[in-house]
């Protein structure tokens, strides 16, 4: 014998109801009953909502589909606005918190200049460290990231200047501090690149896109939860009769409600499944063409697709708010048939 | 088992369905309602089963007091009162075994267990054999029984049934009718609203004849 036969033997015999004393006379007392047999109630309550929804759903298959369908694209179309910023920012890389000042100095200025001037720079208060970078550095970077290595080799002198990159101890926000109007003015120095206001537009349209996919994405699960609650509450009109019944033979609200809860967590949990499909459709329908872009930059990018921690947490909501919707669609029903 | 003391119920329309009812029903006990339609008969079932809230007045069913009872009690209330219904209410979507067993899969049986009584159940009324077929396609006697079965099936200790066989030609009204003093026997308290005094009468139990929701007779038909 299985333990959950075992455990199905014991099992309640309906006591006689007690001869309850003239003076407590309230309500009918809820009647002793085991632990054990008290979950194993509560267990067999919710199989009973698990498969009856389940066997409404199977038995419609058709609006079932339709409903999963239109909350599976609902679902996918934030999540693929997600995807598309999520690289996005990460193609950005560092380069939205960089602040580094870079200084090219005259191609006159040698090795042991430049370090003096570093040296200089290093000792101001508004410097938090200095970098230099010798023409040669400059070259086996330039090969490595440029793709033009055997190009290079044609060259007989480097022509590459002195670098120093300073690194201001300012807010990242300030747009032209007074370091950077020094360096200018300095006779040693060639350029200064520092594109404060270039990072932070950058900055600003990454923020913009997150807050506009946050915003969509938002929408977009009010709308699932209106979907699921209007097709739960459509349901639960059909069956207006059979809950009219149930209740009448003893039915708590939570009996009558647990199969349309179910129902709403399926229309959730399979619409997210559906999401998921499409987005990862998505992702290996491009995939080849970005591929093929990507190879074209010698350093390796690669699309950063939804992680499975992200795809768990995609189906909870998901299921989460199947049943939320689902709960708002009967909460009004379920007062009916029993008065105040 | 179930006490009206002075009870009154006007509906919303500000009609009055019941004025000033008392009767009191010992457990085991089997009664039946009678009067013209409109005397208030289902209005009386209405309020034991708490369908219906009564405008005055005290009922008291199988010791709790009603008028306490908040509306989280009720299921409870429900499941202590097996309801047979004119139209039988049936749930057209499932066997005739899913619908007797409903009550005890409220009431969280086993299931092992409820095989057993819902079969015992439907022998009570004579459709073992029709335990899998589905209602609708039962001829209305057999429906009815179906609903009797569902009403005795958790064992409770009260069973009300409102005009059982207002739908059923005078034999099969006599075969559904005689199948309640059965069940009083066994220690449960039965009402029976029906306007088939004639009927009644042959079975020889307690009556409570209701005239424009008043109680205007209370007796004890002798048998022929």
């Amino acid at each position: 014998m299985t333990p959950k036969k075992q455990a199905e033997r014991n099992v309640r015999k309906p006591a006689p109801p007690a001869p309850a004393a003239a003076s407590a006379s309230t309500e009918p007392r809820r009647p002793r009953v085991k632990a054990t047999t008290r979950v194993a109630a509560w267990r067999d309550h919710h199989l009973y909502g698990f498969f009856s929804s389940l066997g409404r759903l199977a038995a419609r298959p058709w609006a079932t589909s339709l409903t999963v369908l239109m909350l599976g694209f609902a679902l996918a179309l934030p999540l693929l606005f997600y995807i598309a910023f999520d690289n996005a920012r990460a193609l950005s890389g560092g380069l939205r918190e960089a602040r580094e000042v870079t200084v090219f100095l005259k191609p006159s200025i040698e090795s042991t200049a430049a370090n003096t001037f570093a040296a200089e720079l290093r000792k101001r208060e508004d410097v938090e460290a200095v970098a230099l970078k010798t023409p040669e550095e400059g070259m086996a970077e330039f090969r490595q990231l440029s793709g033009f290595g055997e190009a290079l080799d044609i060259l007989k002198d480097n022509p590459l200047p002195n670098v120093l990159i300073v690194t201001p101890r300012l807010p990242a926000d300030a747009d032209d501090p007074p370091l950077v109007t020094e360096l200018r003015n300095d006779t040693r120095v060639d350029l200064v690149q520092y594109d404060a206001t270039w990072r932070r537009r950058l900055s600003d349209i990454l923020n913009f896109g997150e807050r506009a996919v946050a915003v969509i994405a938002a929408l977009l699960a009010l709308a699932t939860l209106l979907v699921i609650g209007n097709t739960v509450r459509t349901d639960v009109q059909a069956r207006a009769e059979e809950i009219a019944v149930m209740q009448l033979i003893g039915a708590g609200r939570g009996f009558v409600r647990r199969p349309f809860l179910y129902a709403g967590l399926w229309y959730g949990l399979l619409g997210g499944l559906l999401a998921l499909v499409v987005v990862i459709g998505a992702e290996w329908a491009i995939a080849g063409p970005l591929e093929r872009l990507l190879a074209s930059y010698d350093h390796a990018l690669a699309l950063r697709g939804l992680g499975v921690a992200s795809a768990m947490v995609v189906i909870g909501a998901s299921a989460l708010l199947g049943w939320t919707g689902a709960y708002l669609a009967t909460a009004r029903h379920m007062a009916a048939g029993h008065p105040e | 088992m179930i006490r009206f003391d002075q009870v009154s119920k006007r509906y919303d329309s500000g009609q009055d369905a019941l004025s000033e009812l008392s009767f009191e029903i010992g457990a085991g006990e089997m009664v039946f309602v009678t009067g013209h339609s409109g005397a208030g008969k289902s209005t009386l079932l209405k309020l034991i089963g708490l369908v219906e809230r009564p405008t005055r007045g005290q009922i008291t069913v199988n010791h709790a007091s009603l008028a306490r009872m908040r509306r989280r009690g009720i299921p409870q209330l429900r499941r202590s009162i097996g309801m047979v219904f004119q139209d039988h209410r049936l749930l057209t979507d499932r066997t005739v075994f899913d619908n007797v067993a409903l009550p005890l899969i409220i009431s969280g049986t086993s299931r092992e267990e409820i095989g057993k009584r819902v079969r015992a159940s439907l022998d009570k009324v004579g459709l073992l054999a029709k335990e899998k077929a589905s209602p609708m396609t039962l001829s209305a006697g057999e429906q009815q029984r179906v609903g009797i079965a569902r009403a005795i099936v958790a064992k409770p200790p009260v069973i009300i049934a409102d005009e059982p066989t207002g739908n059923l030609d005078p034999q099969l009204s006599a075969e559904i009718m005689n199948l309640f003093p059965e069940f009083g026997a066994v220690g449960t308290t039965v009402l029976v609203a029906s306007h088939d005094l004639h009927l009644i009468k042959r079975i020889g139990k307690r009556v409570l004849v209701l005239d424009h929701g008043k109680l205007i007779d209370d007796f004890r038909p002798t048998m022929p």
